[in-house]
């Protein structure tokens, strides 16, 4: 063995101990597995391909949880994680899920709904892999994913990305993202048939309201808003006003009809369900905000936030101030209260789509913190826990 | 069908990128020219993204 096929060989060796230590941990991130301990008006879990065949066994195929009280009434589907780099969008879901009580009509609960982009980061972007939260029984760790579906389950991106039906060219990566593929292909790409396996959900239960969860960045002029399809502009106004009122700013907008894609607008075209977006501020996803750590993920406090605001470029309401930031259980309580409210204008419009359901609200998470209402999965019953 | 194209094409990037690994791996032993060891750190490292691809790890 001559002294130059030495050199390389142990050079190889080293970058594949640095490849293995380096995959490990994407391993381990795309394999993570959440808790999730079920309220107990808890009914049954399906999985999202009971509705659409075409996902199953993908890594989009995500679990539905259904609480169905019995007693007739409206029925919402409520989706967290479109976009799983915005967890302010998801553990609403978790605080629904595990707290959740009803006794007229029917919930269909999806923590994350593209499950794909839930299986990585945004590392590009120096985003943490997760962040935790304490609780009194411990601490408990949340993943931060990704934008768009992971490229190991959809890739290469187009081109061009030709919006189906309508035509429409988007940006070449919004292939793989869930809020642009709507009313998706049954035959296209994986995001694609994920939207078509949602669309067709509320289609095949019939539903009547349909919530999608998303935080944005402060400098985005929708956030701090619900988007309602022109079918849910009142009860969406409504309930803006209502919590302008009670709870916190809320502003509302109507959707764009030539901006395709969305579930604000494809879903309420495509289905008979009212559709309603909702938007909270995410210190994260603004490109003006510093070093990207737990604690600006949970806290929301950044110099660089606050100097926009004095400039003002930010568009969220109430106006940024570093000295509350923008807190994770702010976000997920003003997501709590914006669908309870949608749900009971749902209720006052419409008579015969009641609900009654409880739900831990922004003024219990502001007392209690998030974690108050998350349970111990080590010490819960098995029958009501659940991996995803 | 239109499922399955996706499909093919999406598991020929994977197979691309193992024979990307596999003609870097060649080039990092049997290349005639750049012997200088910089470039057989390069070669190597660069190794990497294509065998995560191929191994369906990122």
């Amino acid at each position: 063995m001559n002294n130059v096929f030495l050199r390389r060989l142990i050079i190889l060796i080293v970058v594949l101990i640095v490849a293995f230590l380096g995959g490990r941990e994407f391993w381990e991130i795309r394999h993570f597995k959440q808790s999730i301990v079920v309220s107990e008006d808890f009914t049954k879990k399906v999985m999202l391909s009971d509705y659409f065949e075409g996902i199953k066994g993908t890594w989009v195929d995500t679990p539905v949880y259904i609480y169905d009280s019995g007693n007739p009434g409206g029925s919402l589907l409520w989706l967290g994680g479109t976009h799983p780099y915005e967890p302010g969008a998801i553990l609403p879901a978790y605080v629904a899920a595990e707290n959740l009580k009803i006794t007229k009509g029917k919930i269909f609960l999806i923590p994350v709904a593209n499950r794909s982009a839930w299986t990585m980061g945004d590392y590009g972007m120096g985003y943490p892999k997760y962040f935790s939260l304490e609780a009194n029984w411990g601490e408990k760790k949340f993943r931060i994913g990704a934008r768009n579906s992971n490229q190991l389950d959809q890739w290469p991106d187009p081109f061009t990305y030709v919006h189906y039906p309508s035509r429409q060219n988007l940006a070449y990566q919004d292939i793989r993202n869930l809020n642009r593929t709507y009313p998706g292909y049954a035959s296209g790409t994986l995001t694609e048939r994920l939207a078509y396996a949602i669309m067709e959900l509320t289609r095949q239960e019939d539903i009547d309201l349909f919530v999608d969860m998303h935080e944005a960045s402060l400098m985005y002029p929708v956030v701090s808003t619900y988007v309602a399809h022109q079918d849910a502009e009142d009860i969406a106004m409504m309930a803006g006003m209502n919590l302008s009122a009670e709870q916190f700013p809320m502003k509302s907008e109507s959707s764009p009809k030539s901006l395709r894609g969305l579930s604000h607008r494809e879903v309420g075209d495509y289905s008979d369900a009212l559709v309603v977006l909702m938007e909270t501020a995410e210190p994260f996803i603004d490109r003006v905000a510093g070093k990207m750590t737990e604690e600006l993920m949970i806290e929301g406090k950044d110099e660089f936030l606050q100097k926009a605001a004095e400039e003002n470029l930010l568009y969220c309401d109430p106006e940024y101030d570093i000295e509350f930031g923008k807190p994770m259980w702010y976000r997920v309580g003003r997501h709590l209260s914006g669908t309870m409210e949608v749900i009971k204008q749902m209720g006052e419009f419409y008579p015969d789509k009641q609900m009654e359901v409880e739900f831990p609200l922004f003024f219990d998470l502001e007392e209690h913190g998030i974690m108050h209402f998350l349970h111990d999965p080590e010490t819960a019953d098995t029958d009501r826990l659940f991996y995803q | 069908m239109l499922i399955w194209l996706h499909e093919a094409v999406h598991q020929i990037y994977f197979i691309l990128a193992a024979v990307f690994a596999l003609l870097l791996l060649r080039g990092l032993f049997k290349r005639k020219t750049r012997t200088n060891w910089v470039y057989d750190i390069i070669y190597a490292y660069t190794l990497i993204p294509f065998l995560l691809r191929a191994l369906h790890i990122k």
